[in-house]
């Protein structure tokens, strides 16, 4: 599996949404249902996924998708 | 660096007690039942006690010290320091401790100190007391630890009622010189001072009729600046990332590995998210990680004293045991802790 398979699958298991849905536009601002709950349990897949410890601002940050991919590269994590 | 090694210290008791007066999630008023569900599933806090106002976290802890120094058979006299860590002491001055001090019948000679520290708060009691007990001048300290947190907040609050439960708990700990040392370390992150704070109150913002306006924030959040409030994201972001970490360095550092010298993780019951995350991140075997939050609540700082009583009390009554402990909180602050401790008394959880 690619990072950007794992990277979408993060965001998969946590709305249930097909990976078409995913792109720059998907956050907080643009998903109702978004929330800090949400926004733990990407936080908490993305970690294990990449067994990456994120610190506190980034797990602030990480409120959309595209915020996620900069935040990973932030951790030499390539997509 | 903030690190102590604390020696010819041990822990001799332990007790708490709680309010007799159960409150399940679905009772609060402000949630709907689909919304009470949700919160037992995802913050794992099914039921906590709640003491009535006129209960505050000093009765309760001065009922699980009455129990506790009944149990260990301590005198009154014996006693030289006592230490009351709460943010809901019984007045703004004087300080609640030289009050139990006189309501427990401890003598003149004890020495008295409030620590107001939040989640934090066995652990900077246990800090502050092992380092005047170490040389063996003084030889008998009680921390008195608890909170009845739910009442510094707006009961308009979704994003806070549910989370805390109310209890007091009583340490003994004496000077003992076959005792292993504690070790002790603290970080504080003061920028984030705002995530968990009541904004009026104190002599930055004094209390003015404004301090009562309610405003509705949405989220069904409605509340006054007299409530203290949680910057949920701000909290969940710090307590998740910062504690594992600070474990991990302090294991690495001190030698000790997580499946060989620790019996027990015993870490703040924040909330199971929390929790969850920390023993993940930790790699902890989840039976060496007992969780109490969906009985009683975040407790604050009392959280760790009531993990003592209520889920590893057999084992602490009979054996050798080695604890890693963690808290977080308030501040912003966390603390780890690691000690082995000798077979001590626990008592029964007492409730009024």
């Amino acid at each position: 599996m690619t990072n950007i398979e794992k990277y979408n699958n993060a965001y998969k298991q946590v709305f249930g949404v097909d990976s078409s849905k995913l792109n720059d536009e998907f956050g907080k601002e643009t998903v109702g249902e978004w929330d800090s709950v949400h926004q733990l349990g990407i936080v908490a897949n993305i970690e294990e996924t990449f067994d990456i410890m994120l610190e506190p601002e980034d797990i602030m940050a990480l409120d959309s998708y595209k915020a996620g991919k900069e935040i990973l590269a932030k951790y030499q994590i390539e997509l | 660096m903030a690190r102590w090694t604390i020696k010819n210290v041990k822990i001799s008791g332990v007790s708490a007690a709680v309010p007799d007066r159960i409150v399940e999630t679905h009772e609060f008023e402000i949630l709907t039942p689909e919304e009470a569900k949700t919160f037992d599933d995802t913050v794992g806090i099914k039921k906590r006690y709640i003491a009535p106002d006129n209960i505050c976290a000093s009765d309760l802890c001065s009922a699980a010290a009455v129990k506790l120094l009944d149990d260990l058979g301590w005198e009154r006299e014996s006693i030289d320091i006592l230490i009351f860590a709460s943010v809901t002491g019984d007045y703004k001055t004087p300080p609640t401790s030289c009050i139990l001090q006189y309501k427990l019948g401890l003598p003149q000679s004890t020495f008295t100190l409030d620590l107001p520290m939040g989640c934090c708060g066995f652990m900077y009691a246990m800090t502050v007391a092992g380092n005047l007990l170490t040389n063996g001048h003084v030889k008998r300290a009680l921390l008195l630890v608890g909170d009845t947190a739910l009442r510094m907040g707006s009961l308009k609050d979704k994003s806070r009622v549910p989370l805390f439960g109310d209890c007091g708990t009583a340490t003994a700990i004496e000077y003992d010189p076959t005792a292993e040392p504690i070790i002790v370390e603290f970080e504080t992150f003061g920028k984030g001072y705002e995530a968990l704070i009541t904004p009026h109150g104190g002599f930055r913002n004094p209390v003015t009729p404004d301090s009562f306006k309610y405003e509705d924030f949405g989220n069904g959040i409605v509340r006054a600046p007299i409530h203290t409030l949680i910057n949920g994201m701000d909290v969940f972001a710090f307590a998740i990332s910062k504690p594992p970490r600070s474990i991990l360095n302090f294991m690495q550092d001190y030698g000790i590995d997580k499946d060989r010298d620790v019996d027990f993780f015993l870490i703040h019951q924040a909330n199971k998210m929390i929790v969850d995350r920390i023993v993940k991140k930790l790699q902890i075997d989840p039976n060496k990680a007992p969780y109490d939050l969906e009985e009683f609540g975040n407790l604050g700082g009392a959280s760790i004293p009531t993990l003592m009583v209520a889920r590893i009390q057999d084992v602490l009554r009979t054996k050798p045991t080695s604890l890693l402990m963690s808290s977080f909180g308030l501040g912003l602050t966390l603390g780890t802790m690691h000690m082995k401790t000798k077979p001590m008394v626990v008592s029964e959880l007492v409730k009024i």
